[in-house]
């Protein structure tokens, strides 16, 4: 057993050149795991499964597909260690792309097939929908109070890209805006979201 | 330009536009730093639907990873293509025997993964970019998928295309070698055809001289689809204009 590594918090301890002023422990792990350590990547499991289920199932919303995608993406997390960067963000960020990723292309995918003729006939309805689905899973006062504090134009496009799955595009096409607003209403409201959080960059 | 910064972090970006922004993105510093923020936050997003897995699922991922190799690390790649091949092979089980076998005249294929790959690593190597980062990683689960398959056609304009992909992961990694060299007016652009008609799937990016497209990677496949390349003006088009120049079928699992 690698030497007594379960004491991941002390940081740098795993001897990387880590720029990020804080402390990441979710990193360190990803090092063990990286080396195949076993125990580490059971406890990356506890700290991220939860998420990556969460964020799969908020866009992918069928719950077995949901399943399937968050398991693909927990695997990978074991395959890919080795290619994640602490210089590009913090391994929680690494793990949620992977995890937004995946569900994004599930959806994406079944939309294609489909010929995206689920084109729903309004945006209230597409946004209701997600909106919905996400409320109920929203159980971060931090994320929630952060999200109130963006314009409800900014939260619309920002609910619909991320948590919907939509493209800009067809954020703008749902709302009946040019993509440029789109495209700006995006930027501000995630950056008030990063501002109101406090993440650091 | 910049105003895309948002929508990339939150994977909003269609591939059309971008490879355009990931361009741009390589040369400028603080819109790096400010996705790199953007994408914390979006973290943050994902953590508050955090939910309580099923019975069983724990298990489930704890014995798939114990079943699971791993990637090796994206360290520095030795210049022989060959040693490259190798040390891939070590980490990835059933990769290159099953590539081998699947294709007629081996030694043929496998010099050409080995190009593919090295071609992909020494890329990897001078950009630490977050679009980098992703798109390495994404070549990577391709090529590492047990089920990853190659499959290659010659371009009526000069060179050949080469596609390896893997359904269980749903996704190609595309390149081709000794293309025409086009005029500054015109690109390369990539295009996924299925059922419902043509998506763009992105503009290729040249290298070695304008002759050899960077992998790209297009994902979400379904069975059926088709993946082809037309000339089109520099900036793309949404529908292909010119005739295909190379069509691969993306045959069934």
């Amino acid at each position: 057993m690698p030497g007594g590594s379960a004491d991941a918090g002390q940081g740098g301890q795993a001897g990387q050149a880590n720029s990020r002023q804080r402390p990441d422990p979710l990193a360190d792990l990803l090092v063990l795991v990286a080396r195949g350590d076993a125990e580490a990547y059971a406890a990356v499991y506890e700290r991220t499964a939860g998420q990556v289920l969460g964020i799969a199932a908020s866009v992918v919303r069928d719950p077995a597909q949901s399943e399937e995608v968050a398991q693909e993406v927990l695997l990978d997390v074991w395959r890919s260690a080795s290619r994640f960067d602490p210089e590009l963000g913090s391994a929680a960020a690494w793990v949620m792309m992977l995890a937004h990723r995946r569900a994004v292309d599930r959806v994406r995918s079944e939309q294609k097939a489909a010929e995206r003729a689920h084109r729903v006939a309004s945006a209230e309805i597409a946004y209701d929908e997600v909106a919905e689905a996400v409320e109920a899973r929203l159980d971060r006062e931090r994320v929630r109070r952060c999200l109130g504090s963006l314009t409800e134009l900014q939260r619309e496009s920002v609910t619909l890209a991320y948590y919907g799955g939509y493209t800009y595009r067809q954020v703008a096409e749902l709302l009946g805006v040019a993509v440029g607003t789109v495209k700006t209403r995006m930027r501000d409201g995630l950056i008030r979201l990063r501002d109101c959080l406090g993440v650091d960059g | 330009m910049h105003t895309l910064a948002g929508a990339y972090a939150m994977d909003a970006v269609p591939p059309s536009d971008r490879a355009a922004f990931e361009r741009h993105l390589a040369s400028c510093e603080p819109c790096r730093q400010e996705v790199r923020g953007l994408r914390e936050a979006t973290a943050a997003l994902a953590a508050a639907t955090a939910t309580e897995p099923p019975a069983g699922f724990r298990e489930a991922a704890l014995r798939a990873a114990a079943q699971a190799r791993q990637l090796p690390p994206d360290a520095a790649v030795p210049p022989s293509p060959w040693r490259a091949l190798r040390q891939q092979g070590r980490g990835l089980r059933g990769w290159r025997p099953r590539l081998g076998v699947a294709l007629a005249g081996a030694v043929a294929c496998v010099l050409a993964v080995a190009a593919v790959v090295a071609g992909i690593s020494a890329y990897g190597m001078h950009s630490r970019l977050d679009q980098d980062q992703g798109r390495d990683h994404a070549v990577a689960m391709v090529l590492g998928a047990p089920d990853a398959k190659m499959m290659s056609a010659p371009v009526t304009t000069g060179g050949t295309a080469t596609v390896v992909m893997s359904h269980r992961e749903r996704a190609l990694v595309f390149t081709a070698a000794d293309l025409r060299v086009l005029p500054s007016s015109e690109s390369y652009e990539l295009w996924l055809m299925g059922p419902a008609g043509n998506q763009p799937a992105g503009m290729i990016n040249m290298s070695g001289g304008g002759k050899m497209a960077s992998p790209m990677v297009v994902s979400g496949l379904s069975s059926g689809d088709r993946v082809g390349m037309t000339v089109e003006p520099a900036g793309g088009s949404p529908h292909p204009t010119t005739p295909l120049v190379v069509v691969i079928v993306l045959t069934g699992a």
